[in-house]
């Protein structure tokens, strides 16, 4: 296993206190609710990205900490949406109950539902209007039927089906890919990056997601969950990458897909050093 | 492979084809090697219609048709166009231009192909989904073909028809073609799909980029490259033009050549001249002791010294030596230079010249594809001298001595030499004798006009253009020693004087007793010359003086001679002959072999039987292409200048 980058710790620590300021542990159940998936423990990897990108593309993470909390407050929306019984019926998440355990289905839609909102209203807030407006519209894309509610969908229907390849990558795409690629141009989009480079960082986050993903379904296969904070063999009834190319081609393509991932930093320099330590750290990782 | 995968998992064994089938799937998909189409469609990332797509993404598929088929251009143009390019810097500058205009070029194409198959994707309706992804790949096909079609016709015109004989070569050409073609092909597609996909509203789902696997696109690859070959066999010429250069073997004929070439001469005011016995040196040559032979002349190589003069020195037409004349044009920024040859070129060159693209110039020896007959005479061995011969600058070491058509004017500037004389040494040597050459030259033109003439007011005229002959003879004999095989000398004086007397501007508007007059100083001029040439002439019982003369620009006969005089001459002979045979002719006399590549053939008629029988012409299948000879090239070009003294001479407008 790859250790978390050094740096991370305090990319990790300046979310954690940005995403406390948004959503206070205390308060009413729905409160409660939406702090409890949020503030449990979690790599970060999707704010950490955004700020990282800004930082590359000349700007200062604290510009880019409320875009980042936002991608972060999506993410822990859709988890909790993909918990529920209606949905992947998932017990565990971030090492705790998953949301509608411990706060009964309602009140997790709720929260779920409070987290998207509190994430286009701190982009709101934070941003002038029309670097707000493309962020907005950036996260709402990501979200979408092109993302993952999209991703989500078609997960839904491929349950005990067998889908082809294709899908099964559409299904990546929406569920992870998406909000990794909003992460990285969110980042961009703060420092006001040019198109190239939001393409080049675009490639970076599509390739990384992807491999973030296949790395899921092979933790869902060998994982503990002691380590990953969920449950495993969960996945049984679906089709994963890992169904296609087995655990040892899995995690072949999961580092081909880093080392591309790499490869599109490649006109950034040394510059982007802190995004390949990131790539490194995903191609290894077992949480 | 989706039914069959999933069972292999469960028994838990994946190959490493499955592997490879599943990268190129994920590739197709974007994944693992997709910087192409960032490339192509980065910039239209941020946009949604169609239209800015196709036009944003175009643009960058141009920087990579302009990248990747401008610097093939250039290498194509240089091969097409001998003269054109004359450095790296030359190369560079059109490389500039011609990336500039395959990048716009390549622009336009893929932005009509993409709107093109936008538009018919959308009268597909509901099969689009469908349709899509072929029509993106028909779009590219398109583009490969075209591509892949202009490149190996490309490489047949680089490789000047070398085609198969360099395999090696070739076959990487043609796998760099393949790949470039590929490639922009690839880029079409996925800007096409991209456009189909973005007119759909976002209802269309496509599975991916088409011909993103190694299979397909080394299938494509193969099939393209076998398509190249064949094209390449297809149009290959039927004989190759890039044989062997064999070793010329010279059988010495113990003779030294001399040749005199006197632009401007009529044949009728010569025999009019030479009947009343007023030029008895070039009578002799011409008369009783001499052979002659009549050089019917185009209108169009009369009017043009430098296209006639070229095809006299190498024995080819003007299509096979490429000096098509003594206007030329340069590319602003590239110091090689473009003939016009056509009527459409003029126009065309008159509107680049208005927007100052291009500059006049002056023809040069890096036009001319074929050998002179001193180039020949001197790879095989013979000393040779050439003097002021038309379209000999730039002059090229290792070739004899070559005092170049710009060399008296670099003896009158001065200066580091650029290539007008060559030797460079004999440069720095003419440069220290100069003013007792001009002295002598004076002195000779003085001489050979005599003090009455029977039109002393123009006595000026006809004294500056004797003295133009009489600059090339004493240049000659200062450089040409007893051992010198072969001495040409190009004289212009008749020519100049002729066209300043008589030129169509001024005759016209001459009266009849002035235009009497004039007549008669170009009678003067004629006797003049004859006596300048006696003077200069040296006696050698060895040698064998050729005289070739043009008609010039304004005589009225389109016919130029050819006259011998020396020991192997045959007496009083008259044959017929064609223009080209006058290099082939002086080569023979020399013992040299002829070229059966020459569009011309020893005038055997013009020798004697013991000679001919001694020396059977002997052959050769090629005389081979001129070699880019170094260049003793230091100072500053004279082109300008050259242009002006020819401007004043009445050459160029």
């Amino acid at each position: 296993m790859i250790p978390v980058p050094a740096f991370f710790s305090d990319y990790q620590a300046r979310v954690d206190a940005e995403l406390r300021t948004l959503v206070p542990s205390e308060g009413e159940p729905v409160q409660r609710s939406m702090a409890y998936t949020l503030h449990a423990p979690s790599k970060r990897v999707r704010p950490v990205l955004t700020m990282l990108s800004a930082e590359l593309c000349g700007e200062t993470p604290a510009k880019a900490l409320a875009a980042a909390a936002a991608t972060e407050l999506v993410h822990a929306a859709s988890l909790i949406l993909d918990d529920l019984p209606c949905m992947d019926d998932a017990p565990l998440r971030r090492g705790l109950p998953a949301n509608h355990r411990e706060f009964g289905e309602a009140v997790a839609i709720l929260a779920a539902f409070g987290l998207l909102n509190l994430a286009f209203g701190t982009i709101s807030r934070q941003y002038e209007p029309a670097l707000a407006s493309r962020l907005n519209r950036l996260l709402s894309e990501a979200v979408g039927t092109d993302g993952l509610i999209g991703g989500q969908a078609l997960d839904l229907l491929a349950t005990d089906q067998q889908i082809s390849f294709e899908i099964l990558e559409r299904i990546h795409r929406g569920k992870t890919g998406a909000l990794f690629s909003a992460s990285a141009t969110a980042g961009a989009l703060t420092a006001g990056a040019n198109a190239d480079v939001i393409a080049a960082l675009s490639a970076f986050a599509k390739n990384l997601g992807l491999a973030f993903q296949i790395i899921d379904d092979l933790l869902d296969v060998e994982g503990n969950p002691a380590e990953t904070g969920k449950a495993v063999r969960v996945d049984v009834k679906k089709t994963t990458f890992v169904s296609f190319s087995g655990v040892d081609g899995a995690r072949l393509l999961a580092r081909e897909l880093c080392q591309t991932a790499n490869g599109a930093l490649t006109p950034f320099g040394r510059r982007a050093d802190r995004l390949r330590e990131l790539s490194a750290f995903v191609a290894g990782r077992n949480v | 492979m989706t039914s069959t995968g999933q069972d292999r998992d469960r028994n838990g064994s994946h190959t490493e084809a499955d592997i490879d089938e599943l990268r190129q799937r994920l590739r197709s998909l974007g994944y693992l090697d997709a910087g192409v189409d960032r490339f192509v469609l980065g910039s239209a990332r941020e946009t949604r219609t169609p239209s800015a797509i196709a036009l944003l993404s175009s643009l960058r598929i141009g920087a990579l048709g302009g990248l990747l088929l401008g610097p093939a251009a250039v290498v194509g143009l240089g091969g097409r166009m001998p003269g054109l390019i004359t450095s790296t810097q030359d190369a560079i500058v059109l490389a500039v231009y011609l990336i500039s205009f395959f990048a716009i070029a390549t622009s336009a194409a893929a932005f009509v192909a993409c709107l093109a198959v936008a538009w018919m994707a959308r009268r597909m309706g509901t099969e689009m989904s469908n349709r899509a992804r072929r029509l993106s790949v028909a779009a590219g096909i398109v583009v490969t073909l075209i591509c892949l079609v202009y490149l190996t016709l490309w490489w047949q015109t680089a490789s000047a028809g070398l085609g198969w004989s360099a395999p090696v070569r070739t076959m990487l050409a043609l796998a760099v073609a393949v790949g470039i073609s590929l490639l922009l092909g690839h880029a079409v597609t996925v800007t096409a799909l991209a456009v189909i996909v973005a007119s759909s509203g976002h209802s269309l789902q496509v599975p991916g980029v088409p011909g993103s696997s190694w299979g397909t696109s080394l299938a494509a690859g193969a099939l393209g490259f076998v398509g190249a070959a064949v094209l390449l066999v297809a149009t290959a010429p039927a004989e190759s033009s890039q044989t062997h250069t064999p070793a010329l073997t010279v059988v010495p004929s113990g003779v030294r050549v001399r040749v005199l070439a006197i632009d401007g001469l009529d044949p009728a005011v010569f025999e009019e001249l030479r009947a009343a016995k007023q030029v008895p040196f070039l009578s002799a040559v011409f008369g009783a002791a001499s052979a002659s032979l009549n050089l019917p002349i185009t209108e169009t190589d009369r009017r043009d010294p430098a296209r006639a003069w070229t095809t006299i020195a190498t024995g080819q037409p003007v299509e096979r030596h490429g000096v098509y004349g003594l206007e030329t044009r340069r590319v602003a920024g590239v110091q090689g230079r473009v003939p016009l040859e056509r009527t459409a070129a003029r126009v065309v060159s008159a509107a680049t010249d208005l927007l100052r693209l291009t500059t006049p110039s002056v023809a040069s020896g890096t036009e001319r594809q074929e050998k002179t007959f001193w180039e020949v005479a001197s790879e095989a061995g013979l000393r040779t001298v050439v003097v002021n011969w038309w379209a000999t600058w730039p002059a090229p070491t290792g070739s004899g001595i070559v005092i170049s058509d710009r060399a008296t004017l670099r003896l009158e500037r001065g200066g580091a030499p650029d290539a007008e004389i060559a030797p460079a040494d004999t440069y720095e040597r003419l440069r220290q004798r100069w003013p007792a050459i001009k002295a002598q030259a004076a002195d000779l033109a003085t001489r050979a006009l005599g003090s009455s003439i029977a039109t002393p007011e123009l006595r000026p005229l006809l004294q500056r253009s004797l003295e133009l002959d009489a600059d090339q003879i004493a240049l000659a004999s200062e450089v040409a020693g007893e051992t010198t095989d072969l001495v040409a000398v190009y004289l212009p004086g008749l020519d100049i004087a002729q066209h300043a007397l008589l030129s169509p501007a001024d005759g016209q508007s001459a009266s009849a007793s002035a235009l009497s007059q004039r007549l008669q100083a170009i009678r003067d001029y004629y006797v003049a010359l004859d006596r300048l040439l006696a003077l200069t002439a040296v006696a050698s019982p060895n040698e064998v003086l050729f005289v070739v003369t043009a008609p010039g620009r304004v005589a009225g006969g389109g016919e130029g001679r050819l006259a011998a005089r020396g020991p192997i001459v045959r007496d009083r002979a008259v044959v017929q002959g064609r223009v080209t045979d006058v290099s082939p002719t002086i080569l023979y006399a020399l013992g040299v072999p002829a070229s059966r590549e020459t569009a011309g053939a020893p005038l055997l008629g013009l020798f004697s039987d013991a000679f001919t029988t001694r020396y059977p012409v002997r052959h050769v299948l090629t005389y081979g292409r001129p070699s880019n000879r170094p260049l003793e090239r230091q100072g500053q070009p004279l082109d300008q200048e050259m242009i002006d003294r020819l401007r004043s001479l009445g050459y160029v407008r």
